[in-house]
């Protein structure tokens, strides 16, 4: 029986070209209206090196890579040594090697891969033949894979010539006749992979896109014209691209000499009257603690993403974990509002950040998106349709407000209308020191107590109007876990092979960190019967944030676990397992 | 009907116009009156549209000067006037943008951003109110407090070298460069119009006492030692201003350099311009299409 579902990992150093070789599937995927997931990862050397792809195709929908590989290309068993852990091929997995690899196939121990059918294949004995080049292996392997598990085979022909097709024919031909001569091998093997080809029906074409790409569009569409920003992975793709994509869009875009600078250039451009962003990792968000606080004081709107890395300090910088969370919540001096919002796909990234804007132009405050590597970089297929999402503008001062402009009037929403800079009778000087309504400096009690009130009101108006959260699973269940961010995706999947298992499970995923839906938490802690909170930090941040907001109870169970690889469809599967036998332990021992 | 006859001799805009009715919390004396002052009448000369105006600070005393000035104004945080000044200036060219602040605002926590903003030759005029301490918080070293002096900070005298704002300007790239003494007023109000219709990033460092932590003599020695640019200086020649940098027994007035090179802005508008030639009225959808398949 064929499979709606594959995956897929390709490992080789720099020059096997399995980058571009698992670009090329997942666009041709992505053309078929396939639903594709591509994480890449890499060696520490900054180029060249090893470098692995994973890719799940599936005709279904998917919300995470798939942990277990069902087919693993292999050009250098010493680069696949490098990415141990990381790339786990299923027990009946399909595994592709150099059959000139040095390494002889005793020495290879994959422990998951216990009923594999190893296949040796002369990639670049293929290649040379039947390009003159050993560098087209990775078409040549495209063409094996493209036969043996019904990849998308005339999409992905079409790949190759799109690929090649800018440049002389001769590279194209020569392309096409690796592809041809992959096939042609694949058609000698006497192995069975009728159980692994894929079936589907091709539908409209897809886009593909990172998180930090989704970020970005959804700043256009929002309306930013203006982003000032300082490089940091694993988020520079947002910068990247709009410094192609904003001034097209009529906008400006700095590199700034920090993220300081980036931060006070935003909140200039935004009390300038212009929707403003930056984009940053853990490492900038620190050095933006400062000016966050300036953000909270003279009310202006900004918006930051910030796709989280392993830290403190360095840390990890190419690989996700969630542990921004207490900075993004308490980061800054004083008492200080801000609202936090954490997409947990790369889809949401693109609502998140349009959120992000609407909201910061409704309350005035600073809006931190808490994105994380494990969306932000990777790659997914996106339904057009669905990126539509409303925008909301600045609410500036009408003539009879202008009359007696007061900048930080109080309100019943402690929203002031902001008046921009243009604007004849709207002057003000404001502040980061304490202010009347005027924007004055003012340091009576009287007058801290009653602004803080104010900047904190507008708190209340997000909470009602942005509880957002995701509820994946039955409504009622035994077990209830908690995850957000990049973890919604494997828990989602876990959730559907524990439910198949008869496992009784839900889960709760905030969209929005600050301010928290509490009412939704607690309505849905009302639903379960134990808590389980996973999260891929080591203290267990929201965990130990949340029970600052409501009364957790007890008996609740926090898996909290360091960053450096993301959260797995098993990890979730045996948490929740171990939760199960335990829970039933305990009640045998009250009975 | 009755028309109204403007008298077209008045300008429109007095000194006076522009100043705010708020009470500087300055000491009697502080040379940063005479610097505000300066400012509303080069405002005047240059008869700028208080609504266009946007004056940014960072943190000190001299740091309050954007709340005296009517127009748009923001006293931001400690060393940080100029990112935000980049901010407000890029997203929306068409402001006057003035930043004003101490010399540790602008030397110390905020020099790296006085590196870069010279550099960018971002449009702005950038007034820096030196005087060669912290007053806001009483009197403790600055980078341009000279070496030896005691202070609050150093009780056995600056162990540190000091340096001048000036000579920093013109390594780091601002385009216009001047330096100017809060007590003579007219000088300074000439220097401020020339740095505020500089094309480019105009530095004008503003010797300016504090007659609190450095002494009431602080003015008194230093009209003493003030001297004019000769005759016929070139202020193209960056090597010609030299001798007047890190000045110890004068102290030289008037613009040190000037160079006409294109600012940030026209760089990123002229990019702009030409990145946005067949994508007016960029919609979402057209730049979703970057994501689809290519083929
Ligand atoms: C981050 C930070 N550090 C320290 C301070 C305290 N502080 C305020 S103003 C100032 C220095 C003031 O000196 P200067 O910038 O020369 O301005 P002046 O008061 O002399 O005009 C300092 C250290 C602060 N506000 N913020
Ligand atoms: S302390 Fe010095 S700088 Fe500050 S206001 Fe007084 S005289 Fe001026």
């Amino acid at each position: 029986m064929p499979t709606r579902d594959l995956t897929l990992a390709m490992v080789g150093s720099g020059g096997d070209g399995v980058v571009t070789m698992g670009e090329m599937m997942a666009q041709a995927g992505a053309r078929d209206g396939l639903n594709v997931i591509k994480v890449e990862a890499y060696g520490p050397q900054i180029r060249g090196g090893e470098s692995s792809c994973v890719l799940r195709m599936s005709a279904e929908p998917i919300s995470a890579q798939g942990d277990a590989v069902d087919v693993l290309v292999v050009f250098n068993w010493a680069d696949f040594t490098r990415f141990k852990g990381e790339v786990v091929p299923k027990a009946d997995a399909v595994i592709l090697y150099e059959a000139s690899d040095p390494t002889p196939l005793a020495e290879v121990k994959i422990p998951t891969a216990t009923n594999a059918t190893w296949i040796p294949v002369p990639f670049v004995d293929i290649a040379t033949k039947a390009t003159g080049t050993k560098a087209a292996k990775n078409i040549v392997t495209l063409g094996i894979l493209a036969e043996l598990f019904a990849i998308p085979q005339e999409s992905v022909r079409k790949a190759v010539e799109f690929k090649f097709g800018k440049k002389k024919a001769a590279v194209l031909e020569a392309n096409l006749k690796g592809f041809a001569a992959g096939r042609e091998f694949a058609g000698t093997l006497s192995v069975d992979t009728s159980a692994r080809k894929l079936e589907y029906v091709i539908r409209d074409p897809k886009l593909v896109m990172t998180g930090n790409e989704a970020c970005a569009v959804a700043a256009l569409h929002a309306g930013c014209r203006f982003f000032a920003g300082y490089p940091i992975t694993p988020s520079s793709e947002v910068l990247h691209f709009l410094s192609e994509w904003l001034p097209r869009a009529g906008g400006r875009i700095i590199q700034t000499e920090d993220e300081l600078s980036a931060l006070g250039a935003i909140i200039g451009g935004s009390f300038a009257g212009v929707k403003s962003m930056t984009s940053t990792s853990g490492p900038g968000l620190s050095l933006m603690a400062e000016m966050l606080g300036l953000a909270a004081m003279a009310e202006v709107p900004t918006v930051i993403v910030d796709v989280q890395r392993g830290g403190p300090s360095t840390g990890l910088p190419t690989k996700s974990e969630q542990s921004d969370l207490y900075l993004a919540v308490f980061g800054s001096h004083g008492d200080m509002p801000r609202i936090v919002l954490a997409p947990t796909d790369v889809e949401d990234c693109f609502h998140a950040t349009v959120d992000a804007f609407n909201i910061a132009e409704e309350t005035q405050l600073p809006v931190i998106v808490l994105s994380d590597q494990a969306i932000g970089q990777s790659r997914q297929t996106v339904e057009k349709a669905n990126l539509v999402h409303e925008v909301v503008d600045r609410r500036t001062p009408n003539a009879e407000e202008l009359a007696d402009y007061k900048r930080y009037a109080q309100t019943p929403t402690g929203v002031s209308p902001m008046s921009v800079p243009g604007t004849k009778g709207g002057m003000y000087q404001t502040n980061g020191l304490e202010h009347d309504e005027t924007a004055r400096p003012a340091s009576s009690h009287v007058m801290h107590e009653k602004m803080s009130r104010k900047r904190f009101k507008k708190l209340d108006f997000v909470e009602e109007k942005y509880p957002l959260f995701v509820h994946l699973g039955p409504e009622k269940a035994d077990i209830g876990i908690v995850c957000w961010g990049s973890s919604k995706g494997p828990v989602e999947e876990a959730l559907k092979e524990l439910a198949a298992k008869g496992v009784s499970v839900s889960a709760f995923v905030p969209r929005i960190i600050m301010p928290f839906p509490k009412k939704a938490l607690l309505e849905y802690m009302a639903s379960v019967k134990t808590l389980v909170f996973l999260e891929v930090n080591f203290v267990g941040q929201l965990y130990h944030y949340l029970r600052t907001l409501v009364d957790l109870p007890a008996d609740t169970r926090v898996f909290a676990r360091s960053g450096g690889m993301n959260l797995s469809v098993t990890e979730v599967k045996n948490r929740i397992e171990s939760v199960l036998s335990e829970t039933t332990v305990r009640e045998e021992v009250r009975a | 009907m009755s028309s109204v006859v403007e008298t077209p001799a008045l300008p429109r805009f007095q000194p006076g116009d522009y100043k705010s009715d708020l009470k500087p919390v300055w000491c009697a004396g502080c040379g940063d009156f005479g610097v505000v002052s300066a400012m509303y009448r080069a405002m005047a000369e240059l008869q700028l549209e208080p609504w266009n105006t946007v004056v940014v600070s960072g943190i000190g005393c001299s740091s309050r000067l954007p709340g005296y000035v009517e127009a748009y104004g923001f006293n931001s945080v400690h060393g940080r006037a100029l990112p935000i000044a980049t901010g407000i200036k890029v997203a929306k060219p068409e402001l006057n943008v003035v930043a004003v602040g101490g010399d540790g605002d602008g030397l110390a926590i905020g020099g790296n951003h006085f590196l870069h903003a010279s550099r960018r030759n971002l449009d702005i005029c950038y007034v820096l109110m030196d005087n060669e301490i912290y007053g806001l918080t009483k009197g403790q070293a600055a980078p341009t407090t000279p070496s030896g002096d005691k202070t609050k900070s150093t009780y056995f005298g600056n162990p540190e070298p000091s340096v001048d704002p000036c000579e920093l300007a013109i390594s780091f790239g601002a385009t216009w460069v001047a330096r100017g003494f809060s007590g003579d007023m007219k000088s300074l109000v000439d220097l401020m119009v020339a740095g505020m219709s500089h094309h480019g990033f105009a530095f004008l460092n503003v010797m300016s006492p504090c007659v609190t932590w450095r002494g009431d003599d602080q003015f008194k020695v230093m009209k003493a030692k003030l001297r004019s640019l000769p005759e016929g200086y070139d202020r193209t020649n960056r090597a010609a201003a030299v001798p007047y940098l890190r000045e110890k027994e004068v102290l030289t007035t008037g613009v040190l350099y000037e160079a006409h090179e294109p600012s940030l802005l026209d760089r990123l508008e002229g990019q702009r311009t030409n990145a946005m030639v067949g994508h007016e009225n960029l919609t979402t959808e057209q730049v979703l299409e970057v994501f689809k398949p290519p083929f």
